[in-house]
């Protein structure tokens, strides 16, 4: 009974979702809706596995093949006869479509995503928590991204359109100056932090991080590559005399980079789509609305195009992750990390581990159906204009 | 121009509201709010700029990129700088120096007496490497003038080949009297680094277009098809584009990259294959957006009058319901052009791109993770200014489209 729990806890926790939603959907309207898209997000997920599984079919070479080649460095001779004898103990040798379902069935049973041939264990066990380091580079990269392309974004596009001098006749020309200083602030503002957030769109990431490493070594300063200076990396956390402050202070000090690296590269696009999104609604006829009944400045940026451009720009959050974690592999290989985004490229690039790369990708891709799934339901519960037409679709 | 000096000056916009505004059609509206944005007028001038320079590579760059065009007597050689004015003098014509390697900083004759030491002096010294090997100095005595639309290599200025067509020239726009000029110095074969950064413009440009256009096939087959059919088409085909959309694509290109090494490919094959899959795996954003417009398009009274005229549905999908969209595509690919250069180079980064002795601003920026580069030739780094220029007029110029081909831009001010 045990055993049997253990192997296939996955799936109880996943039909038990599915059912607890389903029973309160039967009553309401929004857990029928979250009901509905929590099977979307499964559907996708499959969709996603068969894909990313037969994409690794086009990488070379397979986990017999590497095995005996293993065992061919140790000595041994090795035929043909033995290549193929592996692959049939391995289940290499039945068509795609059943090792895919084998892979998908162990992953819903109990959460296993394959077996990794260059490294010689599971793929939990390869990934270890790796995977959570990755996922915290990407969040800290894309909450740096925000906190500069959010504010500056909503600048940029207040500022469009605006003329550089204050020119209106029906002002003092004390108020005119003072227009004028201020419009002029705010348009150099916008253009050198468009600017700056470009550059950082316009240097590859490499490159970027290459020519921080290379400012280190023209200073003579130890580089910040790797996540830990060689004194801190044998060191435990916990010591006896308690929590290793150096070594969060020496962790702090290396994983700047990667984050303003990656965090860099992302503020341009997210500060194209604040700056677009904002323009977009402040065209729209309610806040000329609004402006006709006297409401002016920033009580009329803030309460009308700005409110109204933040569920978009909420909503795709999973997508904005998954932009940002497409630039991490690069950023690790040239900053030397050891997370799951240098793992990714190894294992696709130089030792051709499918099963490996097929549990990242598919890894990366559940965080972002995950994340879009949440943004959904946060959406439909706060949005009203969203609730109003979940409770309308639902109820005819 | 024109907008640009007015707005120097001061001038309030004389905003007449003639007939013309009302009659002009969309395009000429677009261009029209595009030349009053002062930032992406000038980001046009720049971008138009390096376009020409790269579409007409051979005429402005005085020697040939590739190694028939290599300077064997200035490998290494740092970029030589021009002067109107010297000791001697000054001239109008600009003019550089004759650059002579520095002689060997070591001594053989010490080793003639079998003193073995002497031996070890010389090769623990860093006098054999190969940056202190290759040591200019300016012979600033021989002066070398500058001449324009001079003769030069051969090159093919338009090459049609299934018509024919070959003509050659071999005009160029600059050279110098005797040898040649490297204005941004030499890599380690001799190569100029100007001339291939010049031709890597096009190279890059010309890659980027065939993604695109295969994207913008890709989107519009699944967009139209998907929007226009509707029901289950539609929920299948936006299932699968869903799922394209939550992969990551640099691993994807990384693993099809990987997959292509295998296949023995010409340069240029390789080439185009790396485009189209850079291509057509980036077809879910446009897709989704042209099939959302189809949908709400689909049921205006024009369709409807097409259809009962007897359009095909094809006809309806491709002459009426697309070109409705035509700006939005037009901009979405300005905007995306920058992705894709960058998709490009980040591929070549980690080798699986183009690779050595093609010219393409991605393989020219690779060579920036080589530490003797970064220690011994820093100006093999000028591809990047290029480089981030490009992208950056790019960008500007598709952030001002964009707010161009915005019809309710016009109405605030």
């Amino acid at each position: 009974m045990q055993a049997f729990l253990t192997n296939t806890w996955l799936l109880w926790l996943l039909s038990g979702t599915a059912a607890l939603l389903w029973w309160r959907g039967r009553s309401s309207q929004l857990f029928y809706y979250i009901f509905n898209r929590y099977l979307l997000a499964l559907g996708t997920l499959l969709l996603v596995s068969g894909i990313v599984f037969s994409l690794m079919e086009v990488l070379p070479g397979d986990c017999a093949e590497k095995m005996i080649a293993y065992k061919n460095t140790q000595g041994e001779v090795i035929t043909q006869a033995q290549i193929d004898a592996e692959r049939a103990r391995m289940g290499l040798d039945q068509p795609l479509p059943v090792r895919w379902a084998s892979w998908v069935a162990d992953l819903t049973l109990k959460g296993d995503l394959g077996f990794s041939c260059a490294k010689r264990q599971s793929v939990n066990m390869a990934l270890g928590d790796r995977f959570w380091m990755s996922l915290g580079f990407c969040i800290a990269g894309l909450l740096f991204a925000y906190l500069i392309a959010v504010p500056f974004g909503i600048l940029s596009a207040w500022s469009l359109n605006k003329p550089w001098l204050d020119r209106k006749r029906h002002h003092t020309p004390l108020r005119r100056l003072r227009n004028s200083i201020g419009l002029v602030i705010a348009k150099l503002v916008d253009l050198q932090l468009r600017l700056i957030s470009y550059l950082g769109l316009a240097l590859p990431n490499f490159l970027l991080a290459l020519s921080i490493i290379l400012l280190y070594v023209f200073a003579g300063e130890p580089t910040p590559t790797g996540l830990f200076s060689d004194e801190w990396r044998g060191q435990p956390w916990f010591a006896e005399q308690g929590f290793q402050w150096g070594k969060l202070n020496d962790f702090m000090g290396h994983i700047w980079l990667p984050i303003l690296v990656i965090g860099w590269a992302a503020t341009a696009l997210q500060l194209q789509t604040v700056r677009a999104l904002v323009v977009d609604e402040s065209n729209k006829l309610y806040v000329e609305a609004a402006r006709a009944r006297g409401i002016d400045g920033f009580r009329l940026w803030s309460r009308y195009p700005v409110r109204h451009s933040i569920s978009p720009l909420f909503n795709s959050v999973g997508f904005d992750f998954q932009r940002i974690f497409n630039d991490l592999p690069i950023v690790a290989v040239v900053i030397g990390l050891t997370d799951a985004a240098a793992l990714l490229i190894e294992a696709l690039a130089m030792t051709n581990d499918q099963e490996l790369a097929a549990g990242i990708l598919f890894l990366v891709a559940l965080v972002v159906i995950g994340m879009n799934f949440i943004t959904d339901v946060i959406l439909a519960v706060l949005d009203p204009r969203v609730r109003n037409s979940v409770m309308q679709a639902g109820g005819h | 121009m024109n907008a640009l000096i007015a707005r120097w000056r001061g001038q309030p916009k004389a905003r007449t509201p003639d007939e013309s505004y009302y009659t002009a059609g969309q395009f000429a509206l677009i261009r029209a709010r595009f030349m009053r944005n002062t930032t992406g007028v000038i980001a046009g001038g720049i971008l138009s700029v390096l376009l020409l320079m790269g579409l007409f590579a051979p005429f402005f760059s005085p020697n040939a990129p590739g190694i028939e065009g290599a300077n064997p007597d200035y490998r290494r050689g740092a970029p030589q700088s021009i002067h109107f004015c010297d000791a001697n003098g000054c001239s109008w014509r600009p003019f550089t120096y004759t650059y002579t390697r520095e002689a060997p900083a070591f001594d053989l004759s010490a080793l003639a007496g079998g003193d073995l030491s002497a031996l070890d002096a010389i090769t623990s010294g860093d006098s054999l490497n190969a940056s202190s090997q290759n040591r200019f100095v300016e012979q600033t005595d021989q002066r070398r003038y500058l001449h324009f639309f001079v003769s030069g290599w051969e090159y093919s200025l338009l090459k049609i080949e299934w018509l024919g067509i070959d003509i050659r020239s071999d005009l160029h726009l600059f050279g110098v009297d005797q040898g040649q000029i490297h204005l941004f110095g030499t890599d380690e074969d001799g190569k100029d680094v100007f001339s291939r950064t010049l031709h890597a413009i096009w190279v890059t440009i010309s890659i980027a277009l065939v993604a695109l256009a295969v994207k913008l096939f890709v989107s519009l087959l699944v967009g139209g098809v998907s929007g226009y059919c509707g029901g289950r088409v539609d929920a299948v085909l936006m299932a699968i584009t869903e799922a394209v959309r939550v992969i990551p694509p640099i691993p994807v290109y990384l693993a099809c990259a990987v997959a292509l090494s295998q296949i023995d490919l010409t340069p240029v094959q390789r080439y185009f294959a790396i485009a189209v899959v850079i291509g057509a795996l980036d077809f879910a954003a446009l897709g989704r957006r042209l099939r959302t417009h189809i949908l709400t398009e689909r049921n205006q009274d024009y369709v409807m009058a097409a259809k009962l005229s007897g359009a095909s549905s094809s006809r309806i999908i491709w002459r009426h319901l697309v070109p409705s969209f035509s700006s939005y595509i037009i901009v979405d690919t300005l905007i995306n052009f920058p992705y894709v250069i960058l998709a490009e180079t980040s591929l070549s980064f980690l080798g699986l791109g183009l690779t050595e002795p093609v010219n393409s601003l991605g393989v020219l920026l690779q060579k920036a993770q080589d530490p003797d580069i970064q220690q011994n030739m820093v100006w093999q780094f000028a591809p990047v200014g290029v480089f981030v220029l490009l992208i950056m007029a790019f960008v500007f110029v598709g952030d001002a489209l964009r707010d161009a081909a915005d019809p309710y831009s016009e109405r605030k001010r």
